[in-house]
């Protein structure tokens, strides 16, 4: 009986407070839709600069029959303006094409059937971000370079539009989040000071201090779930509307990210609703005097 | 049972309400706890239950050191004590039964326990027929045995309660007095702070009296003023001596309050009666009772 009592008394107290407690779940909900939609925005966008990471500014493709590619790396890292040298076997590279083609099932077809396809190439990192027509030119003149490809200023700009929506959607999903749970803490108060004669009551028969405190804890951490539920509802459903409606893409946007990233981080966005709420009620069970023994 | 010693009390802003008092209640007694309001009644039942901790001194209720239990502990030694207060604090949107239940259910007890405790306890204080009604529906001594059955349902070992009849007239406070008699008798101690002049003076039970938090009697079979005639009270301590062989007896039974026959069919129903019941009460002394305290008769 004593689970079915703490569900109960945790679904009473919602009710009995509808519109705050609906104010708490929006507040949750708005907080966590912000936080779902930088992680979803990120990983779209980290997708779409992968052979960029790193700060990596030039991409040389190697030729297939070319073998000395270690003296090759040796020389180019001795340029002045290079700061570092990464290898992408053939196979790393058909990896990369996994999750850079994700959306194009023939071109992933193609590469599962022939995956000596893609060449193997050397990537580097210039010292200075903005100057490396030297290396360009250099790579050219070398052995066993088959064709040179550079970032564009369509990847400096998504990287630099990602970092900045990043830092700011941070900023207000972290301000929200301590909305949320000071909404939350004010929803338990008053389902608290609601019942306070029922826990004077309960205190003095001996009822347990958990016993007393289980049920609103619960409904702290069920507001929380509402809200975040709704959120990464929201937030896949929109995803998946802008997927269907962005068919005008140029070739080299990808906005197709795995389902194993939007489940992974749709749970973790469940978890942490959760934990919103759990911090909510026990601030708020911290501080009530009626529960203060 | 209870045991206080040099237990000094004072709350925030130097008030001192209990001063250096030591105390030892047995198992199975009945005790008065009497004087002035602000003597320190109330504050002793507090430390009683650990709704405080005594500044000094110590306090062992139930075989538990009170004085120094930790907080997380409470709930525990609040089970084996069952409070009655002079406002009843029942449940307004809970029937009568579901009150008493209340008691059982959130210290966790089997719903079968609750089952066979809760009409029995409902029984015993003379409201089975009320089990479905809500305290707004009762009247004040109606809604005082609920709150005597909640505190009475998980058989604590020690019942204390505080001003009981404050808020009752002379004739309800005889019934309420009855059952807590009737409590006592399964050998539960019990407490009871209360400035009612005669229903001390009719119980003739274990006194000790506050004044200004200091413990200055402490008498068997006492009355309620060290006088042995107590201007306000005479009536019925002359009456009670005319029922009784032995001025200054500790009473045996449930014998010395004089009962409405209201009360007589749930009497008769207390599985406690295991000592032959006095039956008859005399009319005169019920008069007698209720004459002598028209003022109480009109607080309700």
């Amino acid at each position: 009986m004593s689970f079915q009592y703490v569900l109960t008394e945790a679904f009473n107290n919602i009710r009995r407070n509808a519109l705050v407690v609906l104010g708490a779940i929006l507040a949750v909900f708005i907080s966590l839709l912000l936080m779902f939609s930088t992680l979803v925005f990120g990983e779209i966008a980290r997708v779409n600069t992968l052979q960029w990471s790193e700060d990596v500014r030039v991409i040389a493709f190697l030729r297939d029959q070319f073998r000395d590619t270690e003296s090759l790396m040796d020389t180019v890292r001795s340029w002045a303006e290079v700061e570092e040298v990464f290898f992408v076997s053939k196979s790393q590279a058909v990896e990369e094409a996994r999750i850079l083609l994700a959306s194009d099932e023939a071109a992933l077809r193609v590469i599962e059937e022939t995956p000596t396809i893609l060449p193997a190439s050397i990537r580097v990192r210039p010292v200075d971000l903005d100057e490396y027509d030297l290396i360009v030119q250099r790579l050219q003149a070398s052995p066993g370079v088959s064709d040179i490809v550079t970032a564009g200023p369509q990847v400096d700009a998504l990287a630099s539009l990602r970092d900045g929506l990043r830092v700011v959607f941070w900023i207000l999903s972290v301000a929200l989040g301590i909305a949320a749970i000071a909404l939350i803490a004010n929803t338990i108060h008053m389902a608290i000071y609601a019942r306070r004669e029922e826990i004077e009551i309960m205190r003095l028969v001996g009822a347990s201090n958990w016993f007393v405190r289980i049920p609103f804890f619960l409904e702290g951490m069920l507001e929380g779930l509402f809200g975040a539920a709704l959120a990464v509802g929201v937030g896949v459903g929109v995803y998946r509307l802008a997927l269907d409606r962005l068919t005008e893409l140029p070739d080299f946007v990808v906005i197709t990210i795995g389902n194993d990233f939007l489940v992974r981080w749709g749970v973790l966005t469940l978890a942490f609703g959760v934990l919103v709420g759990a911090l909510g009620s026990s601030l708020s069970l911290a501080v009530h005097r009626y529960l203060r023994t | 049972m209870i045991r206080l010693q040099n237990v000094t009390k004072v709350y925030d802003g130097g008030v001192v309400a209990v001063q250096d008092i030591g105390l030892e209640i047995n198992k199975g007694e009945f005790v008065f706890l009497v004087g002035p309001s602000g003597s320190g009644k109330s504050t002793l039942i507090r430390l009683m239950m650990r709704e405080e901790r005594p500044t000094e001194g110590d306090i062992w209720v139930a075989g538990k050191h009170a004085s120094k239990l930790a907080n997380w502990k409470i709930p525990h030694l609040r089970r084996s004590i069952g409070t009655v207060f002079q406002d009843f604090k029942l449940l307004p949107n809970k029937t009568v039964y579901e009150n008493v239940a209340f008691a059982l259910e959130v210290t966790g007890r089997p719903r079968s326990v609750v089952k066979t405790q809760v009409p029995q306890v409902l029984k015993l204080v003379g409201l089975s027929a009320n089990a479905a009604r809500y305290p707004r529906q009762l009247s004040g001594g109606e809604q005082q045995r609920v709150s005597i059955a909640r505190a009475f349902v998980n058989r604590p070992l020690i019942l204390l309660a505080d001003e009981p009849t404050g808020n009752l007239d002379p004739a309800t406070s005889v019934g309420i007095m009855r059952i807590l008699d009737r409590i006592n008798k399964t050998g539960t101690t019990v407490v009871m702070a209360t400035h009612d002049h005669a229903i001390v003076d009719a119980m003739r039970r274990r006194v000790v009296q506050l004044d200004r938090g200091n413990l200055v009697r402490d008498q068997r079979g006492g009355v309620y003023e060290r006088r042995a005639e107590p201007p306000i009270a005479t009536g019925a301590a002359e009456a009670m001596e005319d029922d009784r062989p032995e001025p200054g007896y500790a009473p045996p039974v449930s014998a010395p309050l004089p009962g409405s026959h209201h009360d007589d069919h749930s009497t008769a129903a207390m599985e406690a009666a295991e000592s032959p019941e006095v039956e008859e009460t005399p009319t005169e002394l019920f008069q007698a009772y209720v004459e002598d305290h028209p003022a109480e008769g009109d607080r309700t």
